[in-house]
This record gives structure tokens, C-alpha cells and sequence, in this order.
């Protein structure tokens, strides 16, 4: 194996160890719920660059988020399902919803299909808002139960409504989900994407059926964005008022700036760009009021300092290190 | 009956008809040129066959079925592949990925090949490398390919777009402007290649250039288009002497004694 693969592997592992000691080292119920929407914005950010990888920006991300978490409360209050169908249920309705509006929005591209995106995941919020009777509206959904007991194999019934142990959940949940994206990313099918991004129209002109491998990217993406959203919607365990604000498009914005800050090349960056800045934003909660302009603040510098992004600082030391000496 | 039969093909650009009423019939391993001044409906026709623009009216048969309305990637699974005007290669990717992408049509893509690395799959990696690694040989940058493309030069980038498409296994090559822009020698390796190309692989071409040298030397037929019509077409040798030709590349001879 070369080193570049090893490096990748033992800061896999490192990141994993660390996210799994954390908790335990520090021992309080605010980090660990901290560290559970880290280990959200970790997979949002992650999922909104398989749709950057096709050569897109979606405004709207958030909107499958938003579809994922009704989705999973609604199913646990008004059907009494257990959070290990819920949770599944909640990427698949926001992935066939992407699947459905993907053969539509697709055949616009740029800034068109950001609009679409951004009109789309509003009217998801609005709709939410409005039909009072089913999605609580304004007054929100409160106390739907947690994850609850769950059977994990080889660990017998676990009980997953505690922080600590619903952080863990959270964690395993999206470990498994962005090893996929990755996976994903460096098969083929990513290998087409990134031609797409590259030149759709010479991709088609050699077969590629550019319609449809847009429209899996922006499903898959979808699908992970509701499986976000999911695990949002039981770890608050209300959806209210503050959610229906939630959804709207400053936090996809916010998903795009960690996708920018932690660079948008390489698979980890988007993930860098949420711990750090969702790291920054806790620390600078005693000035709530300036925490989008000191986020901006740290965007701005990032775009017109290292343009690639936090991930691209190991690599410009490297660099540095093995400079020359005069 | 031609293997590319174009009925009364037309395209309107708002009120402008940027191809009027074309009637062409391409054979089966023809070389075939069209030429015609700037704004002449070349490239438009071109973008009709490959797909990328829907005709406001008309009919294309291709190897005796309708392909008129079907998307550019399912004209590539019937054979029909395109090299674009302007440098349009996969800038980022090496010279060898540029290749495999061509390769799409041959390579499996499933859950399996995804998540885990089956010896069926290193195997089917491994052909599709080969396979684009003959092609560059054929197109002659067999030593560049780790090259990012994009730091090619033009002539070379040329090749290489040249190599994706016949990494698409077409029967009926588009080449839109193959040699403009290239040196002398340039001109003749690409020419050789296209020569090569219907020999060996008996693959029928359709040649937009403005290089009427190298058009006249290469091609069996030409059709002449001025304004969106065609107005001639026949061998070269009758193309050179047709005074509507002339008249469209060098406008009207006038009496000014």
C-alpha cells in the first residue's frame, strides 16, 4: 500500500476512535449533543457534494432533510413504527421525492437548477407550516418518542434514548452512510459523475445517459439528506417552530460553506468544513448574534486564501516541509 | 438508400432558418465533407445527427432506423459518435481516464462492482485499461497517458477527443472542425488517421472543415451549404469548378468597367 492510502486509513481510524472517545472523555450531556449534530452536519455536508460532483449546486438540500425528519416523527406518533423502520423510510421518501423532481429539474442546469432547488425546498417548509392538521404547522410536533429500544446484533436490546447512547447510534448510523458515499464516489458510477462534471456533453455524445446518472446522484444525495434529517427529528424530539426556521435556506447555506471552507476536491473536506465550523459556532455561542458574520467572516478568508480548502493544509506543509534548501 | 439518410432536415433559430429543407445521403464508409462559409447551418446540421438539437422539421434515418428524436446517448449505442468543435475533453481527467470514460458503453456498473472489489471486476478493469490503451497507441499518444489533458497541446487534445469517440465503437464518426488550428504535420496525421480509420474499421465519416485542402484531399463527396441550403454536391473534383461555390466563398464576380 502507498502512503497516501495509509495516511488515509489511520486518519480514518483516528477520526473514528476520537469520535468514539470523546464523549467519554468529556462526560457532558452538552458536548455529546454537540458532537451528535457534528455527526449530522458531517453526512449533510458529505451528501450535498454528491450533488456538486455532477457539476451542481443545490440550494435546497435542507428540503430533503426537512422531508426526512416529518417523515420519520410522523411514522413513529401516527403509526407507531419503531425508530429502525422510520429512520430508513425517512431517505427513502426524500430519495423518490429527488427521484421524481430529478427528471424535471435536470434538464436545467446552473443557476437554474439552484432555483428550482431553493423554490422546492420552501415550498416543502410552507407546506409543512400550513397543513396544521397533519404536520402540527406553526405549534410543531412535540414528544414523539426517541430512538427507543433497539436490537442490535451481537449487542443484544440496546436502549437508545439516553444522549450518550444516541450519539453512538447517530455515529454508526453516519459512519456507515458516508463509507457508502464514498465507496460510491470511487466506483464507476462516481467516475461517470465527475465526467459528467467535467463535460456532460461529450459524455453523452459517447453514451453516457447524462439525464439519468444526474438523476441518481440527486437521489442518493436526497436519500442521505432525509437519513439526516431522521436522525435530527429524534434527537431534538420536537419539530417546532425553531424547526420550521431550521429548514429553511440559511442551513443549506451553511452546508455549502462547510462544503467550501473544508474544500469541495477532495471527499473529506465537506466533512472537515462541518466539525470545524460547527466546532466554531459552539465556541462562539456567547455572541449568538454575530455567529453567521464571524462564519462568513471565516468563508470569505478561506475562498481567498487557500481556495481549496482546509483538507489542502496537510498537503501545502508537506509541500513547505520539503521545500528546497537554499 | 444511404446507411445516414437526412429528409428534408430544417432548424429555425426564432425566425432565422439556420438549416432549410436538406436532403443528404451519407454511404456506408464514405468520407464525407461539408463545407460552407461561416453561419452556413454546418455545425447545426451536425448537432442535429449527433442529437444534441432537436430539428423543427425533418427526418434522420441511420443503418435504415429513425434516430430523429432519440437523446445523444442513444445514438452512441446505435454507432454514432461525435468530436466537437471547440477542445471538449474531460480537462481534469488524465489522458487515459479521457479514454476509459469513452468506454462507458462496455462497462458494468452495479451494486457489486461498487462496494466490493470482485475478482470479475479487476478483471473487466483491467480489459477496459487495455482496450483504452490500445486506442491512444492507435491515435498515436500512447506515451501520454498520464498526462492531465488539459495541459496537452491543441493538436494533441484534438487526437485525444478523436480517441474517446472511437473508444465509443462507432460506425458513423462526426468530426466538426478535425484539423483547424493544427500545424502542417498535425494536418497530415489526422488525416492519415481518418484515412486509417475507414480502411481498417470501415467507419463512415461526415467532415466539417474550413480547410478546403485537406477536405478536398481526404473526401469521396462534398456537400456545399450557404445560408442553411444546400447548393451543390458531388465528387471534389466537380465541387472545385460549381460556380454557385464559388460565388458563396468569394461572392459574385461583377462588372465594374
Amino acid at each position: 500500500m502507498n502512503r497516501e492510502g495509509m495516511v488515509k486509513i489511520f486518519g480514518c481510524i483516528g477520526a473514528i476512535v476520537l469520535a468514539i472517545a470523546a464523549p467519554l472523555a468529556l462526560s457532558s450531556i452538552y458536548w455529546t449533543s454537540v458532537f451528535t449534530s457534528i455527526a449530522i452536519n458531517s453526512l449533510m455536508a458529505a451528501s450535498l457534494r454528491t450533488i456538486f460532483i455532477i457539476g451542481e449546486f443545490s440550494l435546497g438540500h435542507v428540503g430533503f432533510m426537512c422531508i426526512g425528519a416529518y417523515t420519520s416523527a410522523l411514522l413513529t406518533m401516527k403509526a407507531g413504527l419503531p425508530f429502525g423502520l422510520t429512520l430508513p423510510a425517512a431517505g427513502l421518501l426524500a430519495g423518490l421525492v429527488a427521484f421524481a423532481l430529478g427528471y424535471p429539474f435536470m434538464r436545467v442546469k446552473g443557476i437554474y437548477f439552484v432555483i428550482l432547488t431553493l423554490v422546492t425546498s420552501e415550498s416543502f417548509r410552507l407546506l409543512i407550516y400550513n397543513w396544521k392538521n397533519f404536520t402540527g404547522g406553526y405549534d410543531g410536533l412535540i414528544g414523539f418518542p426517541g430512538a427507543g429500544v433497539l436490537s442490535i446484533p451481537g449487542l443484544g436490546q440496546v436502549d437508545f434514548n439516553g444522549f450518550t447512547e444516541y450519539y453512538y447510534l447517530t455515529l454508526a448510523v453516519v459512519c456507515v452512510s458516508l463509507f457508502i458515499l464514498y465507496r460510491l464516489e470511487k466506483s464507476r458510477l462516481g467516475f461517470t459523475w465527475l465526467a459528467i462534471q467535467e463535460a456532460d456533453k461529450m459524455a453523452g455524445a459517447v453514451g453516457v445517459n447524462v439525464l439519468r446518472y444526474k438523476v441518481i446522484a440527486f437521489s442518493i444525495a436526497s436519500f442521505f439528506a432525509g437519513l439526516g434529517g431522521g436522525l435530527l427529528a429524534h434527537f431534538e424530539r420536537a419539530l417546532g417552530p425553531q424547526a420550521t426556521a431550521f429548514f429553511g435556506v440559511m442551513t443549506t447555506i451553511y452546508l455549502l460553506i462547510y462544503m467550501v471552507v473544508g474544500g469541495k476536491s477532495k471527499f473529506v473536506g465537506p466533512i472537515m468544513g462541518a466539525v470545524v465550523l460547527s466546532l466554531i459556532s459552539e465556541f462562539t455561542r456567547p455572541v449568538e448574534e454575530y455567529q453567521p458574520m464571524i462564519i462568513g467572516a471565516i468563508a470569505i478568508a478561506m475562498v481567498m486564501l487557500i481556495p481549496e480548502g482546509l483538507v489542502s493544509i496537510p498537503e501545502k506543509i508537506g509541500k513547505w516541509l520539503s521545500r528546497p534548501l537554499e | 438508400m444511404g446507411f445516414l439518410e437526412i429528409r428534408k432536415l430544417t432548424r429555425f433559430f426564432g425566425g432565422l432558418a439556420a438549416v432549410m429543407e436538406l436532403d443528404m445521403d451519407v454511404g456506408q464508409g464514405q468520407l464525407f465533407g461539408l463545407i460552407g462559409p461561416n453561419g452556413a447551418g454546418k455545425t447545426t446540421v451536425l448537432n442535429m445527427v449527433g442529437g444534441t438539437l432537436r430539428p423543427s422539421r425533418g427526418q434522420i434515418i441511420f443503418d435504415g432506423a429513425e434516430v430523429t428524436k432519440l437523446p445523444p446517448h442513444r445514438r452512441a449505442q446505435r454507432g454514432i459518435a461525435r468530436v466537437f468543435q471547440e477542445n471538449l475533453l474531460f480537462s481534469s481527467f488524465t489522458v487515459l481516464e479521457n479514454v476509459q470514460v469513452g468506454y462507458h458503453l462496455q462497462s458494468r456498473i452495479d451494486l457489486s462492482s461498487i462496494f466490493f472489489e470482485t475478482r470479475s471486476n479487476r478483471i473487466q478493469e483491467k480489459e477496459l485499461e487495455q482496450k483504452a490503451m490500445d486506442t491512444l497507441e492507435f491515435v498515436g499518444l500512447g506515451q501520454y497517458t498520464n498526462e492531465v489533458a488539459v495541459n496537452l497541446p491543441h493538436g494533441r487534445q484534438r487526437l485525444l477527443a478523436l480517441a474517446i469517440a472511437l473508444a465509443a465503437q462507432p460506425q458513423l464518426l462526426l468530426l466538426d472542425e478535425p484539423v483547424t488550428g493544427m500545424a502542417a504535420e498535425e494536418v497530415e496525421t489526422m488525416l492519415s488517421m481518418v484515412r486509417a480509420l475507414r480502411e481498417q474499421k470501415g467507419i463512415t465519416c461526415i467532415i466539417i472543415e474550413h480547410n478546403l485542402k485537406a477536405v478536398m484531399g481526404l473526401c469521396d463527396r462534398i456537400a456545399v451549404l450557404n445560408f442553411g441550403r444546400k447548393i451543390a454536391e458531388g465528387p471534389p473534383e466537380e465541387i472545385v469548378e460549381n460556380p454557385a461555390v464559388m460565388e458563396a466563398y468569394l461572392g459574385k464576380e461583377e462588372d465594374v468597367t
